[in-house]
């Protein structure tokens, strides 16, 4: 038996294939969509990851620094470590600030903590070159994404900064560049005004004691100890607001990115939706072509059933040709955009599900045009 | 004796009802035989490409009967609900444009209703060879329409429409586009096809040159259909 739907696209294939790809590029913008969330769920964790802390302490009733401003002394992490239960706790500092980079500065996070001390923040499997921080004052390490290199040396504020380490993947839970510097000087970054507002603010009478302030205390907790029994108590005796790692991570992932991954799914799904519309109109285009041969083939006997065929085939076949240049589109064009975009292979057996169905539907429309196809138009010219 | 390939009996087709009733045919009876070809003229809108619309099967008529071969299929009603079956069947169609599927090739043409029909692939192409070369177009069978000459295609057409083994081949105005010497060719084929093939030929035409080649007319003539001899005086060419 002929194979119709074959045979139309054969003769017409560079002008099918066209169009697939213009299907298949607009569902590549769908799987980079999902692809941006994705994204973004992984940036929030980086940092959580990289920090392996089982708690976080933060000022009391905020969600901590990620979700909102958070202040609390730094020497609460002496007041965490005799706790029991507490292997070891440490104060970190997150603030965003610009590095001086040409044509124009970069803005990234810096996140402070103690070189010296018991936790570090830096994975050292995303160190590229140089190391870690070694001394407590002038030493930066940068992400390769900012441009710097190892040995560049970065003005912020009144002093220079050395390069000595340079990290690959590490990101702020926005996604934006992670820098890290000393804790003190993160401090004196957050806290240090320019002379003329300290002279200003000395004969207001006021007093800059803010500077021994941190966003957060992260802890340690001891083998055996149950982490959320040790956050109970601080939270108890303390005043502080404590989260666990997994607390965090809920933070991070669906507290904060609740609303992008709804603004995300609502333009996923309404780009789905333009798709559909889309192929279903290049349907009922290819289908409008064919009307006379339609007639003709109804005339000579030809059943609906074979034509119906013929339509639903190559509509099948232009969502597959679309998906597989989606996938082809996006996995070109994801390591462009300035962000994250991860895609994973269960987004695209999940469109590739959606084009089907949508590609059935849309085929419909073609089909309503062949059922109605009068034969007798066939004839009279 | 001839034997019968179309019966039609008080044939009657309206259009519409009430004050917008149309009578295009009252009460048409014609029988045409195997082996016939018979001319079908009327002046343009009296109702030609109707009654061949109604005898193929496509347009049910008001009332009347219909045979096609020794088979009743109308009686004031279709006596079956797959007219399309019988079409495929029992007629073949040519047009006035060749009208070939333009992204099949011309023995996929040729051989689509036979194997919709349920004949095999094989043999299908083999009996399609067999009209092509009867057609002398045996080499362009894996031609596509479009490189092929409008001479050419319409043989294809001629071919796919006997293809199928038809008892009857209703041709709309074949001879419209062409001109004079190809037109009379065209026709001197049918007749030759009607008698090797032993088929009933109606042919829609305008052109009275192409009346002398033919068996028979049937006119249309007031709405009713009238079984004419081919005009002794009629220039032969």
């Amino acid at each position: 038996m002929i194979n119709l739907a074959q045979k139309d696209v054969k003769h017409t294939l560079g002008k099918f294939l066209v169009t697939a790809m213009g299907v298949g590029m607009l569902l590549g913008i769908v799987l980079i969509m999902i692809g941006v969330y994705r994204g973004m769920i992984v940036d929030a964790q980086v940092l959580l990851n990289d920090i392996k802390a089982d708690l976080w302490v933060v000022q009391e009733d905020t969600l901590g620094p990620f979700a909102e401003a958070s202040r609390i002394h730094d020497d609460f992490k002496d007041t965490l470590r005799v706790i029991d239960g507490i292997k070891s706790a440490e104060a970190l500092t997150f603030q965003n600030i610009q590095l001086p980079q040409k044509p124009q500065p970069i803005r990234v996070v810096a996140m402070g903590f103690d070189p010296l001390g018991t936790i570090d923040p830096i994975n050292p499997e995303r160190i590229v070159q140089g190391h870690g921080l070694e001394r407590e004052h002038y030493e930066i390490v940068v992400t390769d994404t900012t441009g710097f290199k190892l040995g560049d040396r970065i003005p912020l504020l009144r002093h220079s900064y050395k390069v000595v380490g340079v990290t690959h993947g590490t990101v702020s839970s926005g996604g934006d560049p992670l820098v890290y510097i000393s804790l003190k000087d993160a401090q004196e970054l957050q806290f240090s005004y320019s002379n003329n507002r300290i002279r200003n603010d000395r004969a207001r009478g006021f007093k800059n004691s803010e500077v021994l302030m941190v966003n957060t205390v992260v802890a340690k907790v001891k083998p055996g100890y149950d982490v959320n029994a040790v956050a109970k108590e601080i939270k108890r005796f303390k005043y502080k607001s404590v989260y666990t790692a997994a607390e965090q991570k809920w933070i991070l992932t669906k507290n904060l990115v609740k609303k992008a991954s709804k603004q995300i799914g609502m333009f996923t799904g309404i780009l789905i939706i333009v798709s559909t519309i889309i192929i279903a109109l290049i349907i009922y285009t290819m289908t409008l072509e064919k009307m006379k041969e339609i007639a003709i083939m109804k005339l000579i006997g030809i059943p609906n059933s074979m034509i119906i065929k013929m339509i639903a085939q190559e509509t099948l076949l232009l969502g597959f040709l679309a998906f597989i240049f989606a996938n082809i589109f996006s996995h070109l064009i994801y390591g462009k955009f300035p962000k994250r975009v991860v895609l994973e292979i269960p987004d695209a057996w999940m469109l590739f599900i959606v084009v089907i169905i949508a590609s059935i539907l849309a085929s419909l429309v073609g089909i309503k045009k062949v059922i109605n196809a009068d034969p007798s138009s066939a004839i009279g010219g | 004796m001839a034997e019968q390939a179309i019966k039609v009996e008080n044939l009657v087709k309206h259009f519409g009802k009430d004050e917008s009733l149309v009578r295009v045919i009252e009460g048409a009876d014609f029988q045409v035989d195997k082996g016939e070809l018979v001319a079908l003229i009327a002046p343009s809108g009296a109702g030609k490409t109707t009654l061949l619309m109604m005898i193929g099967c496509v347009e049910e008529p008001t009332s009347g009967t219909i045979w096609l071969g020794d088979e009743k299929v109308y009686d004031n009603a279709w006596l079956t609900k797959e007219t399309r079956k019988i079409r495929r069947e029992k007629i073949g169609f040519i047009f006035q444009a060749h009208y070939l599927i333009p992204f099949l090739n011309v023995i996929e043409n040729v051989t689509l209703v036979p194997q919709t029909n349920g004949v095999s692939k094989a043999e299908a192409e083999k009996d399609a060879m067999a009209l092509l070369d009867y057609f002398d177009i045996a080499d362009k069978a894996h031609s596509m329409s479009s490189q092929l000459s409008g001479g050419q295609n319409q043989r294809v057409a001629i071919a796919r429409a006997l293809a199928n083994k038809p008892q009857i081949i209703l041709a709309d105005e074949p001879t419209a586009a062409l001109d004079l010497t190809r037109s009379v060719s065209v026709v001197k084929m049918l007749k030759k096809i009607a008698i090797d093939q032993d088929v009933a030929i109606i042919m829609v035409t305008h052109d009275e040159a192409m009346l002398p080649l033919c068996d028979r007319i049937l006119k249309i003539e007031d709405k009713k259909v009238v079984s004419q001899a081919v005009p002794e005086n009629t220039k032969m060419i």
